[in-house]
């Protein structure tokens, strides 16, 4: 067994200790990450999760590996049965899907994600679209966010481009507040995202719903989480560092991900951190 | 009344013709310009890519698309200048490749009215089309930015239990383009694995047309399983094998990684480089299908595709990044 993992395992790993057991979710599509952190959660301490896979909408599948696109009968191998499109966000509008998954080119303090467009008011950069993340950012009864590049390096003039951003320029998916409205006043089924893990640190939300440091990654300063994020920064009482996972669980990545497909999703410079395992 | 892309005023047609195959030209000479077009399938899987090369070139403009989760076939129209409006709820290559080139650029540019969906939201405009219905509710989107992005959406109160509901028009597309495992003559459709919006779609739609990898008798495909969507629904239906290529149309062929890769690199090298490396060889010097069959590498490649059931070790190997000699 291995000594250490990747920045990606820490994620999945990470990722899937916010699922839990007994509950349906959902991986919607274009995350390797929280296709293999369900699988996980599935596999360790949630037997009993109603896994979903996203795009063939398969249930408890066991794919013998794990592709680069997720609308591929690889995906959907052994599952039971499979739901079709409207099943699936049925179960979502009636309250019974427990968790989902997202993320965005933007995220703001409140949880909102953007992956519709940048520029508030011309498009400066059309993003692919958000699937059915935003009816299920208001549906599911929990949400984790996730991104991989919330590291915001300055460029040569010294500006940065922020993932964590102070307001999305397009609100694609609902967090706890959009464009100053509380979520509570709009009488959704779900409560809204419950965790952020990002490739520097895990974000729970505070009472008024705002995201706030919990752990930062072995190899990151709390300093260095705030110099990355537009937001203003806040921390729980005490700051600790993200668990490594089990060496049995970055056994089992490995084997459900043997062509390491979700390196993909980390970032170039991201692919040789190590972190040691407990 | 309010701007919607598309709302039900009539009854849609129903196709009683006992056998309506016609050839794949025939087919997309009846996807009028201006249309607003649901194209199946779902990112790399079973999109009609063969009925898409074939509409490209017979030059049709200003589509309007609606859809779920897409990838190359509504970036193919957009690269081939065909759309002028987007109503999708995702168009990229998730992490494969990433964002969609000439989607984009042609959004970016002003060519293509940015009106995205979500996948919900486009169930339930199908659903009330479906029912006959104007409009079908919802509680989600409320809150966020797609409430302005579709100022048609109407908030109201529920006479019933005074929970805020968002009301979403019935969304009745002019045509639906469609590519299944397999048809009969009268237009039974069969759909092998996930169905996406294709069912929704042959309902909800005024024109059916579909592609499939094998026309066999109504026998066989009783034998095979039944029939995912019944004829009466479907315009007219062609012939067509290896029409999903390169999005995968299991169990004939997996999705053909490598040729998405080359269409991947031309369509971000700009609209010139896209023009002449890929549409130029792949669709316009193509003028029938097979022609396109044998440009892709012909039985070699079919048989590279198909080799995905012999085991695991083979079904991996198309997926890795070199490509094959």
């Amino acid at each position: 067994m291995s000594a250490d993992c990747t920045l990606g395992e820490l994620m999945i790993a990470s990722i899937a200790n916010t699922i839990e057991d007994g509950i349906l979710a959902f991986h919607g599509f274009g995350s390797p990450l929280v296709q293999l952190a369900l699988h996980v959660a599935k596999r360790t301490h949630a037997q009993r999760l109603i896994l979903v896979a996203g795009a063939t909408y398969g249930i408890n599948p066991a794919p013998p590996f794990l592709t680069p696109t997720s609308n591929d009968w690889v995906m959907d191998r052994g599952a039971a049965c499979s739901l079709d499109i409207e099943e699936l966000f049925d179960l979502a509008a009636a309250g019974r899907m427990g968790r989902m998954f997202l993320s965005g080119l933007q995220i703001d303090q409140w949880g909102n994600c953007n992956v519709t467009r940048m520029g508030r008011d011309a498009l400066t950069l059309k993003l692919p679209g958000g699937g059915g993340g935003c009816n299920l950012s208001c549906d599911a009864e929990h949400v984790t966010l996730w991104t991989t590049a919330h590291r915001a390096p300055p460029d040569e003039k010294g500006r940065r481009r922020f993932r964590l951003v102070e307001e999305c320029d397009f609100i694609t998916s609902l967090g706890h507040r959009a464009r100053g409205r509380p979520r509570r006043e709009l009488g959704h089924h779900g409560g809204g995202p419950q965790w952020l893990v990002t490739d520097l640190g895990i974000f729970d939300f505070d009472d008024k719903g705002r995201a706030r440091l919990r752990t930062v990654h072995p190899d990151v300063t709390v300093e260095e989480v705030r110099a990355s994020t537009q937001f203003e920064l806040t921390v729980v009482d005490t700051v600790e560092t993200t668990r490594p996972p089990d060496p049995e669980v970055v056994s089992l990545i490995r084997h459900l991900d043997p062509m390491r497909v979700y390196q993909h999703e980390i970032r170039p410079d991201d692919r040789s951190r190590r972190f040691a395992l407990a | 009344m309010r701007k919607t892309f598309a709302t039900a005023s009539g009854a849609r047609p129903i196709y009683p013709d006992l056998d309506k195959t016609e050839s794949l030209e025939v087919l997309a000479g009846l996807v009028p310009d201006g249309a607003v077009v649901a194209v199946g399938g779902g990112l790399s899987s079973r999109e009609p890519m063969a009925l898409l090369r074939s509409l490209l070139r017979r030059g049709v403009k200003g589509l309007t698309v609606v859809g779920s989760a897409h990838g190359i076939d509504i970036d193919l129209l957009c690269g081939g200048g065909a759309v002028s409006r987007s109503g999708e709820s995702y168009v990229g290559f998730e992490q494969d490749f990433g964002m969609a080139p000439n989607f984009r650029r042609a959004c970016e540019a002003g060519e293509v009215a940015v009106e995205d969906s979500c996948c919900y939201t486009l169930v339930q405009q199908l659903r009330a089309a479906i029912f006959g219905l104007p409009f079908m509710p919802i509680r989600s989107v409320r809150g966020t930015d797609f409430e302005s992005l579709h100022p048609e959406f109407e908030s109201i109160s529920c006479p019933y239990t005074g929970d805020r509901l968002l009301l979403v028009p019935a969304l009745v597309p002019d045509v639906a383009l469609i590519h299944v495992q397999y048809a009969d003559r009268q237009g039974n459709l069969r759909v092998e694995g996930p169905p996406v919006a294709d069912v929704l779609f042959a309902k909800a739609s005024r024109v059916v047309l579909a592609t499939a990898e094998r026309m066999v008798s109504t026998e066989e495909l009783l034998a095979l399983g039944g029939v995912t969507i019944p004829y009466f629904y479907v315009t007219a239906v062609a012939e067509v094998p290896m029409g999903a290529h390169p999005t995968a149309c299991y169990p004939f062929y997996a999705y053909d990684r490598f040729h998405t890769a080359r269409y991947y690199e031309a369509a971000k090298a700009g609209p010139d480089a896209f023009r002449s490396e890929y549409l130029q060889p792949f669709v316009y010097d193509c003028p029938t299908h097979p022609d396109y069959l044998q440009q892709i590498g012909g039985e070699a490649l079919r048989a590279r595709l198909a080799s995905w059931t012999k085991d695991t070790g083979h079904w991996m190997s198309l997926y890795r990044e070199e490509v094959p000699a």
